[in-house]
């Protein structure tokens, strides 16, 4: 109990430390997403949504009761997906297709949206399509 | 005693685990693919003998994307050594720190260019901008092509003085001259809803912005920028010399009309409201 009070005191000291330090992060993740809260999804990919600022795609998800749950991810800025060569056609020949993903909450409540991290479609191989930290 | 000490061990953990969270997945990987790339030969000139800073510039040592991608060399992801070149952090005036300080996570978030869409302006395109930028540079003019949000800038380069009356601009007005190999822009009349960096650094109606960018070698542009705001800092605040890196690939289209993102923390922003009771 007292080692918790310590470290829940730390980590709000580290908290106030921190923005004294200037940040040229791009945008904070986790000013929107919960990085408490992460999970794997498999399921199938469904459709895309490839605008700026970010991509989105869309897969359903079945729950552990069997119900399938269609859920949003959101994705890099598509100009850094293209730079590290994930193209949009990548996903269109995914549609249909099993997808698993990482990804956390979003901190508002919204259900069924997230933040996506790695991905693999079928081939297997591990893919970074959005950031899951600052 | 005993207590501060423990207390002290579990600071300097959960920063540690906090900087090793932040660093980037590549810094974390012992095998690099991607690294820095080489100067390459000397930098081209113009007709009238000055550095001719054309290409496409990414801000980093790589040449190419680094972000997303995997066995990138730490380096190569670095526009600078802040072991070489430390950056001191902004010197706020006492009231400016305690406004930033003021702002919570979301608003913070919500003000940024990254999240609402408004333009970044000078100098935050040039100290916070992930994506590539084209330079034009024919003799008397600079033109800036930024990827992100489709923004440009035309910049005079024959020495001439600011107008008698310029507007609010999110770039400003900028005015350049050559001294030696390096081109420095003078900018004055900046729109007050800009921020210098995405941390909450806003300025006043006095911010005065020297930028100078020098092409040391084919591979490399060097921006340097000094902001002044005396209404807003105690001093003076200087950039590290950044690295850019010439890259073959080319500028993309980014018209924002897809921005969920604000949506999403403006809903947060309200619940945060109701939560206090306001």
């Amino acid at each position: 109990m007292k080692i918790a009070r310590i470290l829940g005191a730390a980590v709000i000291t580290a908290g106030l430390l921190l923005p004294a330090v200037p940040s040229f992060a791009h945008h904070s993740f986790a000013a929107e997403f919960d990085a408490t809260n992460c999970r794997d999804f498999t399921g199938t990919l469904t459709k895309i949504d490839w605008q700026n600022p970010h991509g989105y795609f869309y897969m359903d998800v079945k729950d552990a009761n069997g119900k399938v749950e269609s859920w949003s991810f959101q994705t890099y800025a598509l100009i850094t997906l293209k730079r590290a060569g994930i193209e949009r056609q990548l996903f269109i020949d995914n549609i249909g297709k099993e997808v698993w993903v990482r990804g956390c909450l979003a901190r508002n409540g919204r259900q069924n949206y997230a933040a996506s991290g790695t991905l693999k479609f079928s081939d297997g191989i591990l893919r970074q399509v959005g950031q899951l930290q600052d | 005693m005993k207590v501060h000490l423990r207390y002290g061990f579990a600071c300097l953990a959960v920063l540690t685990l906090l900087y090793v969270l932040s660093l980037p997945a590549g810094a974390q990987n012992s095998e690099s693919t991607i690294k820095v790339m080489p100067p390459g030969g000397p930098a081209p000139r113009m007709a009238d003998g000055h550095p001719d800073l054309s290409g496409l510039w990414l801000p980093n040592s790589a040449g190419q994307g680094v972000s997303g991608r995997f066995g990138v060399d730490p380096l190569a992801r670095r526009q600078f050594d802040p072991k070489v070149t430390p950056e001191e952090p902004p010197s706020f005036q006492p009231w400016a720190l305690a406004k930033i300080k003021a702002m919570t996570p979301t608003e913070l978030e919500l003000s940024k260019s990254s999240v609402n869409c408004m333009p970044r302006g000078v100098p935050a395109i040039w100290l916070q901008n992930p994506y590539s930028t084209q330079l034009v540079s024919t003799p008397g003019q600079l033109v800036q092509l930024f990827e992100v949000l489709n923004n440009f800038r035309v910049i005079p380069t024959d020495g001439r003085p600011h107008t008698r009356y310029p507007e609010p601009l999110f770039q400003g007005e900028g005015v350049g001259r050559w001294e030696g190999d390096t081109l420095v822009v003078d900018g004055i009349s900046f729109d007050e809803r800009t921020y210098i960096t995405p941390n909450g650094w806003f300025h006043s109606d006095a911010l005065h912005v020297v930028e100078r960018y020098t092409r040391p070698s084919m591979n490399y542009l060097i921006v340097e920028i000094t902001v002044e705001d005396p209404k807003v800092l105690t001093k003076p605040w200087k950039s590290a010399p950044r690295r850019w890196t010439l890259t073959n690939d080319h500028i993309n289209e980014f018209y924002c009309t897809n921005n969920h993102e604000l949506d999403e923390l403006q809903k947060l922003r309200t619940q945060e409201l109701e939560s206090k009771g306001k």
